[in-house]
């Protein structure tokens, strides 16, 4: 076993550096730039590049991870914009958040087009879910019963009003027929902080992802109710129902992924396209992604900025209609 | 000191009708932050626009009854501590454009100087401060420090 | 209750490799803390890389991390002492009586007193760990928006303790804060409050920013202003051991605080700045009588340091119970235990307990490692002070622009500090303490937020603050904190009548 694993290891190492050398040279030095504190999503992003590019021989050197927090990306946003259009060392993490800021115009003045979006590389799915010991046992229940009476369900997420957890959560309450606005939704800080609200019975129904859900949901401390996927989520989660298969269509892919400065030239956008397209078959980071909770989601190049620029659209009508 | 009771009744109102000013500028930008909707009954708004009511009202018993204050300084000692600040200014703007090292001499050569170090020891003081701060945060620390916009495009051409 | 994890753990951090790897960990914490520029966070999100690809085992990483976060709690103080500029966000308290030590020229006293409460509290933290960290993850889930506001209440009642000649300018200084806290992105409803459009203000003012401006910018304008006067400022060090009356008298202070301090750690939603200013006020309320408070008085300086060193150990009971991190820091750690693919949670302690173990014997080592550390260490630190002003102001300046500088990267941070600061020297000159401005802000945020949450949940009913049992309790305790001074100031005058007549009646035998 570890023989043949070294040895595709070698190969995938001969594959890359071969398929780098004959593509353009990758830059001697590569950052990623955090949105935020470490050890949050972004920064999660940011090691996942960083871990399996170096795992891969993809870069010679360690990439190096840098911070600059504020308004969720946001800050990092106008800074890569401003500062470091042209800087071709440099990837930003982004998630669909960041598109869910951008179509609110909480990203400032700038607007998807301001960058170059380069690459998806995982995707979480937005779940909702309750205490264990909640009589609520699926989403149809859930659904039935808030329609009856919305106010015995505060709500909890981990992200302000108008964030993707309160979307979610909104999303649900149109379905129950109930207006978005007058849910009793509460923001709190981050998904730990939602699991201990949900434990101690004071929110009902919480939002959130489903790779900070789901070691909780095995612990048999909370129930998910169902992931907003297309299609069910292998491994622990194979035996959720989505939300669709409980007769409500919706779903919610968090994806995570990167952006560049909007002067970074062509050839230096296709070394990094061509490096991720590499790396993503890689077993590297396969593991690396798996270790992070993340699910398969490859969309590179033209094909990733489309994905933004739609999400960015249809948020946008999202919005409107939730009444933000 | 007796002479100076006059004086200090004054400094001390003239901070009090300051901050009565800002609580009221405060409440008034309080009551016009914008928002869709929120989920809770008080809103964004009830917060700041009470607080600034109460700064409004301590700041105006503040100015029935000031109390005590230093008073503030003059001649020399003013200059000094317009001085620093406007050290520190320049500095933030220099940061970026002139990169670390630079801002970082001309912080500490012009404290220096103001805390009454000679001109050469300013200037020997300011070399080993910005030296010796680089080596410290963007070597060993990996703090992310601004290298100069300027350098930058004069290395490029 | 089974202590056999915590064996096994003692046997895994005292193999020499681990104890250097803690030696290491301790040091760099220490000097990451003492340094206003960099926090534990980016000490630990800086070398967890590290550890990582030199193959470190996990409870060795572990003990490295533990090293740090507890060392970083012991570096605080140093610049907060010596420097008036408190070196993290659990110093700031240290500073109020810690800086005015050492201008009394009783510096190493001050740093051997707050090594020492540092020690006792990090210690008692982490017994407190050890023995009930299952106990207290019910309290942990306890705490939902109602009860964190009633908790903020408590606090604020504490806060009485801090009016001092002028009640008006404490009130203002605490209000002055409040408005501060509101700044950013306000989460009950999306808006943006007093940004000014500008992205970095979305997620409010850091309290970096707040801190070093008002403490070490208008500290430095200050310096120059009395330097130019013609006052001295004094460059003694004095003894660098503590005198044993000083401890003595901090014996409770320094029990307390490390108690307030370990509870306050354990809830997710607050950490050691809201432990600290809490531990500090009680201790001023109980025992401030003769005003010595915030002039150098020891248990005013012992109070923080054995309250924020607590904290550390509390923060880690709802990481290892439940998987929900306790701060920042601790969400780092957490962070770096599933690098490991290890899945923090009550399940942790029975399938892993070599982790859980080593981490809490290693929190004790490295706290005898940090006493032993800094005890003889106190007369190097102390020397900073012998430095003349004209190394020394430069040299704090610096401080506040990288440390400030390096919370956004932005040069708006800069000059935000700046005017923060020199607002703040106006105001001292005005007779205003610092203290309230940094309560206001540290409490005003998580009593908002908490209140608006609470009552969104019952949809405007305020009989949610008051429901549940710990939330009585902590009315019952607010009440208490408040009227306890009063109740002692008669007992005493009554004493004082007492022995006045006493006095009176011996007299003519004299």
């Amino acid at each position: 076993m570890p023989i043949f694993t070294r040895k595709t290891k070698m190969l995938t190492c001969a594959m890359v550096l071969f398929g780098a050398t004959t593509a353009f040279a990758a830059p001697e030095k590569t950052e990623c730039l955090a949105g935020a504190k470490p050890g949050g999503g972004f920064d999660l992003t940011c090691r996942l590049a960083a871990n399996s590019l170096l795992a891969t021989k993809a870069i010679p050197v360690p990439m190096q991870v840098t911070y600059m927090e504020g308004g969720v990306g946001a800050v990092a946003y106008n800074h890569v914009i401003s500062k470091r259009a042209d800087d071709a060392s440099l990837i930003t993490a982004a998630s669909s958040g960041s598109a869910l800021l951008i179509a609110q115009g909480k990203f400032g003045k700038y607007d998807a087009s301001a960058v170059r979006w380069l690459a998806g590389l995982g995707a979480d799915y937005g779940v909702l879910v309750v205490a264990a010991n909640s009589p609520i046992k699926s989403l149809k229940d859930l659904v039935a019963a808030y329609s009856k009476t919305p106010n015995d369900f505060p709500i909890g997420g981990g992200g302000a009003v108008g964030s993707q957890d309160w979307m979610k959560a909104a999303l649900m309450a149109k379905a129950a027929g109930q207006a978005p606005k007058s849910m009793r939704y509460v923001a709190l800080e981050g998904g730990g902080a939602v699991v201990t609200a949900l434990e101690g019975g004071h929110i009902k129904i919480a939002s959130g992802d489903a790779a900070e859900m789901v070691a909780h949901h095995t612990a048999g401390k909370i129930r998910i109710l169902a992931v907003m996927s297309k299609e069910r989520l292998p491994g622990v989660l194979k035996d959720v129902p989505t939300a669709k298969e409980q007769g409500i269509d919706v779903d919610w892919t968090v994806w995570r992924g990167f952006y560049v400065g909007p002067n970074v030239s062509d050839a230096d956008y296709a070394w990094w396209s061509k490096t991720f397209e590499k790396l993503s078959t890689t077993p590297e980071f396969i593991a690396e992604r798996e270790a992070r909770g993340l699910f398969p989601f490859t969309t590179i190049g033209k094909a990733f900025d489309d994905r933004v620029k739609a999400d960015v659209a249809r948020f946008k009508a999202l919005a409107a209609e939730a009444g933000l | 000191m007796h002479g100076d009771h006059g004086a200090m009744l004054r400094h001390g109102r003239i901070g009090a009708a300051v901050l009565f000013v800002f609580a009221l500028a405060f409440g008034w930008m309080g009551s016009r932050i914008e928002y869709a909707f929120s989920s809770d009954p008080l809103g964004p708004r009830t917060f700041p626009v009470a607080l600034a009511i109460v700064l409004a009202v301590l700041a105006a018993l503040n100015f029935l009854r000031p109390g005590r204050n230093e008073g503030w300084p003059r001649g020399a000692t003013l200059v000094g501590a317009v001085a620093l600040p406007a050290l520190v200014c320049a500095t933030g703007l220099l940061f970026e454009p002139a990169g670390f090292l630079v801002a970082i001499f001309v912080l500490t050569t012009g404290a220096s100087r103001a805390f009454g170090a000679s001109w050469p020891r300013s200037i020997g003081a300011g070399i080993a401060h910005a030296i010796g701060w680089y080596v410290l945060f963007g070597v060993l620390l990996e703090v992310q420090l601004p290298a100069g916009d300027l350098f930058k495009s004069l290395l490029k051409r | 209750m089974n202590l056999d994890y915590l064996w096994t753990g003692f046997a895994v951090a005292l193999t020499p490799t681990n104890l250097l790897i803690g030696f290491v960990g301790a040091f760099l914490g220490t000097l990451i803390g003492a340094l206003p520029a960099i926090g534990p966070i980016n000490g630990i999100a800086l070398l967890l890389p590290i550890a990582y690809t030199m193959g470190l085992p996990p409870e060795s990483t572990m003990i490295l991390l533990a090293g740090i976060y507890c060392g970083a709690e012991y570096g605080g103080r140093i610049s907060s002492i010596l420097l008036n500029v408190p070196g993290d966000a659990g110093a700031v308290m240290t500073a109020l009586d810690g800086n005015p030590l050492a201008k009394q020229g009783r510096a190493g006293e001050a740093l051997a007193i707050s090594g020492l409460a540092s020690f006792f509290g990090g210690t008692v933290g982490t017994i407190g760990l050890a023995l009930f960290a299952p106990a207290l993850a019910a309290l942990a889930i306890g705490f939902g928006p109602a009860e964190y506001f009633v908790l903020m209440v408590f606090a604020f009642a504490t806060l009485g303790s801090m009016v001092g000649s002028d009640p008006v300018k404490t009130l203002i200084g605490c209000t002055l804060g409040l408005m501060l806290a509101t700044v950013g992105l306000d989460p009950t409803s999306g808006a943006y409050r007093f940004t000014f459009d500008e992205p970095e203000l979305g997620d409010g003012i850091e309290f970096v920013v707040l801190v070093i401006g008002l403490f070490s910018i208008s500290e430095a304008i200050n310096i120059l202003e009395h330097q130019s006067k013609g006052g001295e400022i004094i460059k003694v060090l004095g003894r660098s051991l503590a005198r044993l009356e000083d401890i003595s008298k901090c014996v409770w202070t320094v029990v307390r605080s490390s108690v307030i301090g370990f509870v306050v750690g354990v809830l997710p939603g607050t950490g050691a700045s809201v432990a600290s200013a809490i531990a500090y006020m009680t201790e001023k309320r109980i025992n401030d009588r003769d005003g010595t408070f915030g002039k150098g008085d020891v248990r005013g300086l012992a109070a923080p340091e054995a309250a924020n060193n607590a904290t550390a150990a509390g923060a880690f009971v709802p990481m290892l119970t439940l998987g929900v991190p306790g701060s920042g820091t601790t969400a780092v750690m957490l962070g770096a235990l599933m690098l490991y693919n290890i899945q923090p949670g009550p399940q942790l302690l029975t399938e892993r307990p070599e982790i859980v173990g080593g981490l809490v014997a290693s929190m004790f080592i490295g706290n005898l490692i940090l006493l032993a550390l800094n005890l003889p260490l106190v007369k190097i630190f102390a020397r900073v002070l012998t430095l003349p002003n004209w190394i020394l102001v430069p040299s704090i300046l610096v401080l506040s622009v990288v440390g400030v500088y390096s919370t956004h990267s932005s040069v708006l941070s800069i000059l935000l500090m700046l005017g923060i600061g020199v607002a703040g020297w106006m105001l001292r000159k005005l007779d205003f303490e610092m203290a309230p401005i940094i309560l206001g802000f540290v409490l005003g945020k998580v009593m908002e937020v908490n209140l608006r949450n609470a009552l969104a949940i019952s949809g405007g009913d305020l009989a949610i603050l008051w429901s549940s049992t710990i939330s009585q309790v902590l009315w019952v305790m607010a009440i208490g904190i408040a009227v306890l001074p009063w109740f002692l100031a008669r007992r005493m005058k009554r004493l004082r009548a007492i022995e006045a007549k006493a006095e009176a009646a011996d007299l003519p035998e004299d």
